[in-house]
């Protein structure tokens, strides 16, 4: 069940005139949206309900265990235990047959007979954000960062809360879990979160859907067949898309959230106009970006064991980031990509501060670190290794047949995006607060008409986000 | 075992500390606003609006639900409200728009205005 369908609709007024009943029985609301919840997932396959459950009782047991001994060993146990079970089932759903290709590949170079066979189980939508929550409670429990959730009816819901279940934000247990002690007593903030449904629709149903079919997929699909132009325009068209793509999800997740009384933390903030590596992971999938630095990086040892270990728990933690997204080599290429870039980088930290203060320089700055994470989409993009480097090839050559893929709307589309990024907060922080002066039925029927107007301007149908798939 | 449980709370339950985490609705945009109720009623005059707006995408929704004896007679009433909406002109702002939206679909740079 996508945001964007009429399903969906007709799914969240049937929760939101169940939490209009409720009124102030915030258990009982609960309740509804653990079995609301279940049902968004069951939507895609039952079965997958089963593993959230034992995903939710894993980290509900783990806590309780590690919440109930003072002895550190123990708690350290526990925790290990916990982990492992975790990225188990994660490495088993996401990672099995990758490494069994692995393995069979290496054992033919070898000159071996014998190949393992492949599991082909179905890759759970959303396995990896609910076992990044699951993960992050129990360290943060061990850590004493929060504490111990005692109603499995919390800790249900924090794993399963349909609007950020099967592509985030990765929401931590210390910033939820005290949300489900009382019911907020702030508003409801209806206008901030109608100006997201209404942003996040128009950017994947409108930008993300029409670059990826005009221009993005024909394009990485045959990278030989198009020149240079066309590559390079597929390229930045392929950063608007996903930067579309997946911001357009989290600005859903995060209205809808709002809209059910609950706060979410935010997990994109106009990344292509960083001016360093290090900004630009500062504002892209921000949740993830900092679960990775506090659940990897600074266990690693961060930056405390001097230059050459911070540049290798750099390059680690970006690798490790890159498989999380997948199974292939494109991903490892895109980590080691992020990662050395990071490392390189703040190796040159002390030049940069001295010589990136100027307008110029700072506009050069920007448009470097965007064409570096170009070049690294272009690996997270293709469909093999072998297509990205047929794709850098191409760019190389051929630049004298101007533009056939990108007609002016794809080029219109990619500077809308681009441009974008550069939009000021206090824009939408403004357009909000119009809004917010407008009586309810007003409301209702602005986001409807607006939303009958992205339809008719969106194409047919709705691809799934991107971001499902990881 | 009564000692350990009175020294667990200072272990295992200290007050949770929340991450230094922005929200993504600000502050001041979250100090007025309404409640359920009003959530409600919002989604309700907004799908009734989608309804008399995209009467063409509610009927093809519901026709791609498949068939079966609850959904036959919905997509029946789908159907002759599309047609109803049409008669009253309401579905022309929605295919104004698709048709402008193909026109700059088929644009190329030789054909550009």
């Amino acid at each position: 069940m996508l945001f964007p369908t009429s399903g969906f609709l007709l799914f969240f007024l049937v929760v939101a005139a169940a939490m209009a009943a409720l009124q102030t029985r915030f258990t009982a609301k609960k309740a509804v949206l653990v079995v609301a919840s279940y049902y968004f997932y069951a939507q895609w396959d039952w079965r997958f309900c089963l593993l959230l459950a034992a995903s939710s009782a894993l980290s509900y047991l783990a806590g309780r265990l590690i919440g109930a001994t003072a002895d550190r060993e123990r708690r350290r146990l526990v925790l290990g235990i916990a982990v492992a079970l975790h990225l188990g089932l994660l490495g088993i759903f996401k990672y099995f047959d990758f490494f069994v290709l692995s393995a069979n590949e290496l054992a033919r170079m070898l000159g071996m007979q014998h190949e393992l066979p492949f599991l082909e189980i179905l890759l759970p939508v959303g396995i990896s954000f609910f076992t990044f929550h699951g993960i992050s409670y129990v360290v943060d429990v061990y850590r004493g960062d929060v504490a111990v959730c005692r109603n499995p009816l919390d800790m249900a819901l924090y794993m399963s809360f349909f609007p950020q279940l099967v592509a985030g934000p990765i929401v931590r247990a210390a910033y939820f879990l005290p949300q489900l002690e009382r019911p907020s007593p702030e508003p409801i903030p209806i206008a901030p979160a109608l100006l997201l449904i209404l942003l996040g629709l128009f950017k994947k149903v409108i930008v993300a859907n029409y670059l990826a079919t005009g221009l993005v997929d024909p394009v990485f699909a045959a990278p030989t067949s198009h020149g240079g132009p066309d590559l390079l325009l597929a390229t930045y068209g392929y950063a608007v898309q996903i930067y579309c793509d997946f911001s357009a999800y989290s600005d859903m997740a995060i209205a809808l959230a709002a809209l059910l009384g609950f706060r979410f933390p935010a997990n994109f903030n106009q990344p292509y106009r960083a001016e360093r590596l290090r900004e630009f992971w500062q504002r892209w999938h921000i949740s993830l970006s900092t679960w990775l630095r506090d659940y990897l990086y600074r266990p690693l040892g961060g930056n405390r064991h001097g230059r050459f270990k911070t540049y290798r728990n750099l390059l680690l933690t970006m690798l490790l980031g890159g498989i999380w997204h997948g199974a292939a080599w494109k991903f490892v290429v895109w980590g080691a990509l992020h990662g050395g870039g990071l490392a390189v980088e703040r190796m040159l930290e002390p030049w940069l501060g001295r010589h990136c203060r100027t307008l110029p320089a700072r506009i050069v700055a920007t448009l470097v670190v965007f064409h570096f994470v170009c070049l690294a989409w272009i690996f997270f993009r293709a469909e093999d290794f072998q297509v990205a480097w047929l794709y850098l090839a191409g760019l190389g050559q051929g630049w004298s047949g101007g533009l056939r893929q990108a007609g002016p709307l794809m080029v219109g589309l990619i500077a809308l995006g681009l441009a974008g990024q550069f939009i000021p907060d206090r824009l939408f922080e403004r357009a909000a607060a119009a809004l917010g002066h407008m009586p309810v039925w007003g409301l209702g029927a602005t986001a409807g008409i607006a939303i009958a107007a992205i339809g008719a301007l969106g194409p047919e149908g709705v691809a799934p986000f991107i971001y499902f798939r990881f | 075992m009564v000692a350990i449980e009175k020294e667990l709370p200072s272990v295992a339950a200290r007050p949770a500390a929340a991450p230094a985490t922005a929200d993504a609705i600000p502050l001041a945009l979250r100090r007025s606003g309404g409640s359920a109720r009003q959530v409600l009623a919002l989604s309700l005059i907004g799908a009734l609006a989608l309804a008399v707006f995209a009467s063409r995408d509610l009927s093809t929704w519901l026709d791609r639900l498949g068939g079966g004896p609850v959904l036959e007679p919905l997509q029946h009433a789908a159907a002759q409200w599309n047609g109803a909406m049409d008669r009253l002109g309401l579905t022309r702002p929605h295919d104004a728009l698709r048709t402008a939206m193909r026109r700059l679909l088929d644009w190329r740079w030789d054909t550009l205005p």
